[in-house]
């Protein structure tokens, strides 16, 4: 029992270690097949809690994002950066990081691909073109 | 025994802005408006339910109990509650529950925040600390952010414009240059708006709503208690809860928010009424994109058509649905902890005559809606003014 409470409390450490490889962590519910993140701890649709762990390509196409002019307390020196969620390719699950180097929207339209390229301790789940 | 009908007998709010008080001085400044306004004294009081979100940020958590004995009632239980934007809605819910479970006959309702003194830059980083963090904050989202990512989907799907949610905040301005409580109390052009800094683009300075302190309360009872009285009051005819993914990107549809629609359905069904038959509303317009959002989601206008509404007037004081009498989040402010609350003295004071020039005559049956972070959670209320004649 303690073993699987130590484990549950890692999901973030391992959704990072799989970002960190440019890989998004999910787990499939055994029970009806749907995806989530790895942070979800019972299955959204049907509450059951046994999962097939999954690693999906890190990549996927922008769904929306803002250009953060004013950057929040510990990004200041992030330059000009994009927060975005993006559509994973091939799935409906939706993921949010941080993109640097956009400037104006024209540098980022919706749809446009997008990679997960690590974590960053700082910046969160950083994200390429 | 339960109350069948729960009433507002008395209502009361500090001014909104920054105010040089404490966390306590401000919310007892409120309670003494609410109580006075009722015609009560503390010894009526049986319960009080506060809701605040930053009281640290002022030394002070644990709220509840400091006010009640500040109020001399220490003996008084009270209880503290958070919600995030959305503390005074949720609180007022809890409230409104325990008087209509017959708990209580007569509470006070009260929702305060100070924050402004902790400045800009550490205000906006305890806001973002209401977002799902690990996800949206921690990744350089802020609030701004998050509504300026909800504004684009938007623009994208309905093909609106920084215009249309230019337009939001040019009306709020106008109602909230009439409310002498209301922190930004300016009139300001649709220009203005364009030409003011980007915060998080789309997003432009007058899009966002300011950080505030002020503190707003209410007199719960029962429809008994409140006849007794002798005074004016109204009633809540509907409540209404929500939820949402607390994360934007759990959201299927980033141009509705879930928490809104369910809580009105709710609201709506228990008081028997429709959109249509809604006098005026307070909703939670932290943004210029959420006032289009909730007037939407709340049944209003259908999907993609609040923009055009707003443009021809539709949401003005003297429009079909006025919108934010009161100035909303945008030109009254946004003291988090107590803005749901502030919604609900706004139509007090509409019922009791005590709104001046920004009275939208004959109105008898209103609506609050006020939510948490992006919409995370949210409380709906509809009201009915009850005539003493």
């Amino acid at each position: 029992m303690m073993e699987e409470l130590s484990e549950k409390e890692k999901t973030r450490e391992k959704f990072i270690e799989a970002a960190n490889r440019k890989k998004i962590l999910a787990h499939r519910c055994n029970k009806c097949g749907h995806l989530m993140l790895e942070t979800v701890l019972f299955c959204e649709k049907c509450s059951a809690s046994k999962f097939e762990h999954v690693e999906l390509e890190g990549s996927g196409t922008v769904v929306t994002y803002t250009i953060q002019a004013v950057a929040p307390e510990g990004f200041e020196d992030a330059g000009s950066y994009a927060w975005v969620v993006f559509k994973v390719d091939n799935q409906q699950l939706r993921g949010s990081g941080f993109l640097p180097g956009v400037k104006t929207p024209s540098d980022l339209p919706i749809g446009m691909k997008v990679r997960v390229a690590g974590y960053d301790p700082k910046h969160g789940l950083i994200l390429q073109k | 025994m339960t109350n069948s009908k729960v009433c507002v007998l008395g209502a009361g709010s500090t001014k909104y802005g920054k105010l040089d008080e404490s966390v306590i001085e401000i919310a007892l400044n409120a309670a003494k408006d609410a109580i006075d306004s009722a015609g009560i004294t503390p010894k009526d009081i049986q319960a009080g339910y506060i809701s605040n979100v930053f009281g640290v940020a002022d030394k002070q958590v644990h709220m509840a109990p400091v006010i009640m004995s500040n109020l001399g009632i220490s003996h008084v239980p009270g209880l503290t509650i958070e919600s995030a934007c959305g503390s005074g809605s949720v609180m007022f819910r809890e409230a409104f529950a325990n008087v209509a479970a017959g708990f209580y006959d007569c509470l006070l309702a009260l929702g305060v925040e100070k924050v402004t003194h902790t400045g800009t830059v550490r205000s906006t980083t305890l806001f973002s600390y209401c977002s799902d963090f690990f996800y949206e904050g921690g990744n350089g989202a802020s609030f701004p952010g998050l509504f300026a990512s909800m504004a684009r989907a938007y623009m994208n799907t309905h093909k609106a414009t920084e215009e249309d949610l230019a337009n939001v905040a040019v009306k709020n301005h106008e109602n909230g240059f009439l409310n002498p409580k209301a922190h930004m109390r300016k009139k300001i052009t649709i220009d203005e708006v364009l030409k003011s800094p980007v915060v998080a683009s789309p997003l432009k300075l007058l899009d966002c709503c300011p950080f505030s302190d002020g503190a707003s309360a209410t007199i719960l009872c029962s429809e008994e208690f409140a006849k007794n009285s002798g005074r004016p009051y109204m009633e809540v005819i509907g409540s209404g809860r929500g939820a949402s993914p607390a994360a934007v990107q759990g959201r299927e549809d980033i141009t509705t928010i879930p928490s809104t629609v369910a809580a009105a359905r709710q609201a709506y069904k228990m008081a028997g009424v429709t959109p249509k038959d809604i006098d005026f509303a307070e909703v939670h317009d932290c943004f210029t994109i959420a006032e289009i959002i909730d007037i939407e989601d709340l049944g209003f206008f259908p999907k993609g058509k609040a923009v055009h509404a707003v443009r021809d007037g539709a949401t003005r004081l003297k429009g079909e649905i006025p919108i934010n009498p009161s100035g909303g989040l945008k030109s009254k402010g946004h003291p988090i902890g107590a803005t749901g609350v502030g919604q609900v003295v706004e139509v007090f004071d509409q019922f009791t005559g005590k709104a001046g020039e920004r009275t939208i005559p004959n109105a008898e049956i209103a609506l609050t809606h006020n939510f948490g972070a992006t919409g995370a959670s949210a409380a709906v209320h509809i009201f009915r003014k009850v005539d003493r004649k």
